[in-house]
């Protein structure tokens, strides 16, 4: 009985999502797209028998753990074990996220047929965390459980993705810049044309997530990843193909970049802001660089995937997480951008060095030089990825 | 008596056919509906013609396949040149020391196919010792890698499907019989023409059947592209994997890997003419 209903809610999201995806049309569509959710999750609710009914309750994972999806370097060893004493809840972390679109090609055929994905939290990119949230993969958030949401920092309040902040919460923000090891460039960088520099041919990487490496060779070539066109992407992507043919890039990677960085196989990579301290273990020489040109920023978002029946426990660890004692632990070790008010105080107290690091804390002069990347239409995605696949020789 | 006689004459006709059944079954279920599914895959480009996926299947990924088959031959070719004469010990000159040498031939299948290609990338990683034993001796310049090159990537294929080569073409030595070796020794033949002329004939099954199962794996094999190469020795399999899992193009991920069927079977049916032998049969 449900076929036909799954493939007119197919239909009807894909629409959503076609239009939804472009910022500026947003906020006209969002109002539909939240009656199509509704809708759907009515159809899902009495298609889905066992799996839909349970999520309200929240009993049905009762004294189940809460599971996570999180990627890599985000997390301090101790966060996981105090939650854990402090709420009676188990958890189980993982750390399988290595990149949005590999992420999302796992989850969606389940969600899609609104089966468990054993994942409570997930934790995804802007522009993901938004197509998870057109295509009702997502919770909403139940803020009587969450207190500590009240602690979002207000730049982070309103996104356009999700007005209000009803499906998603940030984990932390990041700024995608430069990487490098100084003892195999035997030179501090400064620039994006360093990882255009012969001198390195072969030991360098870019990411594969394409808005951090596209955005990063548009600010190379002097143009706005914030207003990208066509135009700009071809421009970028052929910089890309170039170097990648000539050999002088060896990888495209996700969060994997970092085992090669730490390695030495790699002397400089478009890596994450706050990874490198993660890494210092293997290689302290490592640096991290806002290149003169920009830096791209970002923040990936926790989602709680609809099919999850354990929601209350979802909700305790973001909860917990946003207590900024709590978000300064995950800082001290992964130093990111915090979204939660108060954590500067906080992490004073426990890493004072720390507390005033422009990774944590960009300063006047670097948040000034950061982009974020245009929220794309679905053409405009389909095209830019089609030129960028085709650019990193995928 | 009759009766009973017409019985089991009925039950012995009927018996090829309920042992095959299980069999049957199972690639009908997991091999033909899935290859139907995928082949409607193929051509449901929306808004295209139905052939829109193969013709980007071989207008754009033509170098991918070109290289896909080149890199598979010559990992091919490599596993036969180690592993003709590894059989060849084993089967004929081990001793006592038989069963162990299999055992350490079947020895890395006890730990995946993803580690051990990761524990290549270590052991070829640019300070690793693959790369300072080279440079030492001068093979490998100052500043030059093993790791994420051509040969990096036909290294790890050979590796990984050599096992494959060695066991059929251990099993078709094996079961030559002495004898023959001996008569020919007996007719005044060289060792060296007593194998070319009887040995090595009587092993071509093994050698045809390890090709095959070392070639085959090999071009549509992605982790090696993926884990031991750069983004200039992507393989047809990366591009498929890529496909299915990244950009979620599923027409052309179908196509492509219709196509790489398509030409892997007509490569095997041209192999078999040349080298086929009835024996296999």
């Amino acid at each position: 009985m449900s076929n036909k209903h799954f493939d007119d809610r197919d239909h009807e999201i894909q629409q959503l999502l076609r239009q939804a995806l472009s910022r500026r049309r947003f906020l006209t569509s969002s109002a539909l797209a939240a009656g199509g959710l509704a809708l759907g999750g009515n159809l899902l609710a009495s298609c889905g028998g066992k799996e839909g009914g349970s999520s309200g309750a929240g009993g049905g994972g009762a004294g189940g753990a809460v599971r996570i999806s999180n990627w890599p370097l985000y997390i301090d060893p101790k966060t996981v074990p105090d939650f854990e004493k402090a709420t009676g809840i188990k958890v189980e972390y993982n750390e399988d996220v290595n990149d949005n679109s590999e992420f999302f090609a796992k989850i969606d055929e389940p969600l899609k047929r609104n089966q468990s994905i054993d994942r409570d939290i997930v934790v995804l990119t802007d522009w993901m965390a938004g197509r998870l949230i057109v295509l009702g993969y997502a919770a909403a958030l139940d803020d009587s459980k969450f207190p500590n949401k009240a602690n979002l920092v207000d730049n982070l309040r309103d996104v356009s993705f999700d007005p209000g902040r009803k499906y998603s919460v940030p984990w932390v923000s990041g700024m995608a810049g430069l990487g490098y090891n100084p003892k195999k460039t035997g030179r501090e960088l400064t620039s994006i044309e360093d990882i255009f520099d012969p001198k390195f041919k072969g030991q360098v990487t870019m990411l594969t997530e394409m808005r951090d490496s596209l955005g990063l060779v548009m600010l190379a070539l002097g143009r706005d990843p914030a207003k990208a066109t066509q135009a700009d992407a071809k421009a970028a992507c052929e910089r890309i193909k170039k170097a990648r043919e000539s050999g002088q890039i060896r990888k495209f990677t996700g969060n994997d970049y970092a085992e090669d960085l730490a390695a030495g196989n790699i002397a400089i990579a478009f890596a994450w802001s706050g990874d490198i301290q993660g890494l210092s273990a293997d290689n302290p020489d490592l640096k991290w660089l806002a290149p003169k040109e920009g830096a791209m920023l970002y923040s990936d978002n926790m989602l709680i995937p609809k099919t999850s029946d354990r929601q209350d426990q979802a909700l305790a660890f973001m909860n917990y997480v946003y207590e900024p004692a709590h978000s300064a632990q995950i800082i001290k070790e992964a130093p990111y951008i915090s979204p939660v008010k108060g954590t500067g105080e906080e992490l004073a107290k426990i890493a004072p060095e720390l507390a005033s690091s422009p990774l944590v804390n960009p300063p006047e002069e670097l948040r000034a030089r950061l982009h974020v990347f245009k929220a794309l239409t679905d053409a405009e995605d389909t095209e830019f990825n089609r030129l960028f696949q085709d650019a990193i020789g995928a | 008596m009759a009766g009973t006689g017409a019985a089991s004459a009925r039950q012995y006709r009927l018996a090829p056919y309920l042992l095959i059944a299980p069999g049957i079954l199972w690639l009908l279920v997991f091999f033909v509906v899935p290859l139907v599914a995928l082949a409607q895959t193929s051509v449901a480009s929306s808004g295209e013609p139905w052939w829109d996926g193969y013709v980007r299947a071989l207008g754009t990924y033509g170098t991918h396949f070109l290289r896909s088959f080149r890199y598979a031959l010559i990992a091919t070719v490599l596993s036969l040149l180690l592993g003709y004469p590894l059989a060849y010990v084993i089967a004929f000159r081990a001793g006592r020391l038989k069963n162990l040498l299999l055992g350490l031939v079947i020895l890395p299948f006890f730990t995946t196919f993803l580690v051990r290609t990761f524990a290549w990338k270590t052991i070829l990683s640019d300070g690793g010792p693959a790369v300072w034993l080279l440079q030492q001796v001068h093979l490998l310049s100052e500043g030059g890698r093993l790791l994420d090159t051509t040969l990096a990537v036909i290294g790890g294929l050979t590796y990984n499907f050599l096992p494959f080569m060695i066991l059929p073409i251990y099993v078709s030595l094996e079961k030559i019989d002495r004898r023959l070796v001996e008569a020919a020794q007996d007719l005044y033949s060289t060792p060296l023409g007593a194998f070319r002329r009887v040995v090595m004939p009587l092993s071509l099954p093994g050698v045809f059947a390890g090709s095959l199962l070392t070639f085959i794996p090999a071009s549509g094999d992605f982790i090696n592209a993926e884990l031991l190469g750069s983004p200039n020795q992507q393989m047809i399999g990366t591009v498929i994997q890529n496909q299915f899992l990244e950009v979620r193009d599923y027409p052309l991920a179908a196509a492509l890997s219709f196509v790489l069927m398509a030409i892997i079977t007509v490569g095997v049916m041209a192999y078999t003419k040349v080298l086929g032998t009835e024996d296999l049969g």
